[in-house]
């Protein structure tokens, strides 16, 4: 499982509306080289409802499709594709925005404490086979 | 590597025995016996580990001897830690970009 920290000089409420509205989803979304066509962005803002989007590249598209599994405005979204689970948190920080995001392929019934401890002893074992 | 390995290598890793079995190996080769002593489970226990984590390929287990010891296998997890990187890496591009959005928003 990953984590990426970052804080943002913008409201959490602007942030959250950032990773929900799909004019905003597709100014951002694809990673450097790729585009994320507004058209291709279709959200279904509620548990339960879809997450989909594009990545393209060269003409070249890959479709992705999450499932909404957490939602609570304007702190936290979960999206669950068929193979990892997204986790957006955002806290106010003072007028900013500290976002939390985790994202890893771990069973679904492994919580929140047991994921952490599934990362740090992976951490440990990389650490043993770089030394 | 095909997304099914990795999630049979991400699978083997959810359990904590396995993960501290793992740990052992990677310092050097064991039998069950060495294995099942600083757990509090039973030797079949042990093997039933061994065995999920032989299908991951992160162990292999020697045919001839019989102690039968195992040894640490690197390759899936080199391969789980390289996915790992691609994926932090997709995520803090994204993360930089959703930053640069966020600014454009409050123009």
């Amino acid at each position: 499982m990953i984590t990426v920290t970052r804080v943002f000089d913008a409201p959490r409420e602007l942030v959250f509306k950032a990773w929900t509205d799909p004019d905003h989803v597709a100014a951002w979304f694809g990673p450097a080289g790729f585009v994320t066509p507004r058209d291709s962005v279709d959200i279904d803002l509620r548990v339960g409802g879809r997450f989909d989007l594009s990545m393209v590249r060269d003409g070249a598209e890959r479709r992705l499709h999450y499932e909404i599994v957490e939602l609570v405005e304007p702190e936290l979204l979960v999206l669950k594709s068929d193979a990892t689970v997204t986790r957006v948190e955002l806290e106010d920080d003072g007028g900013r925005t500290r976002m939390t995001l985790t994202d890893g392929p771990y069973p679904e019934d492994v919580g929140r404490g047991a994921g952490a401890g599934w990362e740090s002893a992976f951490e440990k074992l990389a650490a043993q086979l770089a030394a | 590597m095909p997304a099914d390995h990795l999630s049979i290598t991400f699978a083997a890793l959810a359990d904590p025995t396995r993960r501290a079995i793992l740990a052992r190996l990677a310092e050097g080769d064991a039998t069950v016996n060495e294995l099942a002593k600083p757990f509090r489970v039973s030797l079949p226990a042990i093997s039933r580990h061994l065995k999920v984590l032989e299908r991951a390929g992160l162990i292999s287990r020697q045919r001839a001897a019989q102690s039968r010891p195992s040894s640490f296998r690197a390759e899936p997890l080199e391969d789980a830690t390289a996915w790992m990187d691609t994926c932090r890496q997709t995520w803090e591009d994204r993360v930089d970009r959703l930053e640069a959005h966020l600014r454009e928003m409050q123009r």
